[in-house]
């Protein structure tokens, strides 16, 4: 099928983020836990508006999408994410950015982390996110 | 205008909550706060005073929750800790306590105060709220943990809490109640769920940065504080 114009394609925002858990969560999990958050927080029907997508997730770190109107929403629902698998774990967003390339940079490469809470406190330095490419 | 500085004014160290003041206050300074208000449960004090890991960008400022029920008690603790505590906090959660709390000017927040079918404030507690300067405290604990109706509920009190604060110009403190490191959230994912929750944007952010500043510095008054309006601007001869 033809791709759409730039133009008309949904603007979306890029939220970078870390994984602040007990222990190591897998991506499926982390997915399950945020979609389920927004849901119960916003409804499904202001959910679907937002249209989060959890786009890389690796070594605690990763970037999730939504749409450019409902960046603040977005943050609430995953504000209320308080488990993902049974096992406690918050979600801190280091920062918004309006392409991946921008997020990656900007909050995902070298971010330092003080390291007495941290439980699995793993520098993120050849992070893969880069590959991802807006499809 | 600077950047503002966001303070988390409720969060439970051990024994009360499960992580050590040092953590908790660690963790607070990554998600971006310039202080919080140690503020454990009056029924769960350690035995020792724990030192405070205060630098001069992070503040970690002393604090305690009041829990008791009979309201002359409460008048009685309050007067107990009223000069050892920047910032002290009621636990609210029953009429009687809810309206000793706001009765009294010593006190600077009311925490939580909604109970059974009811959001814990009316016009008349609401006013002597805003005359007694007593802020309303709503913690995003609860928020975050229930799921469903319980949620529905502590919600639709908080929006009763909401109007009538806003009818009598009461002052809202945002804060966390953490009883771990797991319950911290950075102040924009506060503010974001504050405004989903129904403030507006100026009150959220008012009720994280403003209002704290000015309880904190409502109770440790500048050197040339005589007593409330009266302050030693200048010292000088003037004879």
């Amino acid at each position: 099928m033809k791709r759409l114009l730039p133009s008309l394609r949904a603007k979306k925002r890029y939220l970078a983020f870390e994984l602040i858990s007990e222990v190591p969560v897998s991506r499926s999990d982390l997915v399950k836990e945020v979609m389920f958050s927004a849901s119960s927080l916003l409804g499904d029907v202001t959910a679907s508006e937002c249209d989060i997508k959890v786009l890389g997730f690796e070594e605690s770190k990763g970037i999730i999408q939504c749409s450019h109107t409902k960046v603040k929403e977005t943050r609430a629902s995953l504000a209320t994410l308080t488990r993902v698998n049974g096992k406690r774990a918050t979600v801190h967003i280091l920062g918004t950015s309006g392409t991946i390339k921008r997020a990656t940079e900007k909050f995902l490469q070298n971010t330092v982390f003080e390291p007495e809470i941290r439980i699995n406190s793993k520098h993120l330095k050849n992070n893969n996110l880069g590959r991802i490419q807006e499809s | 205008m600077g950047k503002p500085k966001f303070y988390d004014f409720c969060v439970h160290a051990v024994p009360d909550g499960e992580n050590t003041v040092e953590q908790l206050a660690a963790l607070a300074r990554h998600l971006g706060y310039s202080g919080i208000a140690l503020a454990n449960h009056s029924d769960k004090l350690p035995q020792s005073q724990p030192a405070l890991p205060s630098t001069n960008e992070f503040e970690v400022y002393r604090g305690i929750e009041l829990v008791e029920e009979n309201p002359s008690k409460l008048h009685g603790l309050i007067g107990k800790f009223r000069k050892s505590v920047d910032v002290l906090i009621v636990h609210g959660g029953s009429e009687t306590v809810n309206r000793a709390a706001l009765e009294n000017p010593r006190v600077d927040i009311l925490n939580h105060p909604a109970f059974a079918k009811s959001s814990g404030l009316n016009q008349v507690l609401a006013k002597s709220a805003a005359e007694n300067d007593v802020a309303i405290g709503l913690t995003i604990r609860p928020l975050l943990h229930s799921r469903g109706s319980g949620r529905v509920r502590l919600l639709s009190d908080l929006r009763a809490n909401l109007d009538l604060a806003r009818k009598y110009d009461v002052s809202l403190v945002l804060s966390s109640g953490a009883m771990s490191c797991f319950d911290l959230r950075s102040s924009m994912e506060t503010l974001a769920l504050a405004e989903v929750c129904g403030l507006e944007e100026n009150e959220a952010l008012e009720a994280i940065t403003v209002v704290p500043e000015r309880i904190i510095s409502r109770n440790r008054p500048g050197p040339g504080h005589i007593r409330e309006g009266i302050e030693v601007l200048e010292e000088g001869d003037y004879c």
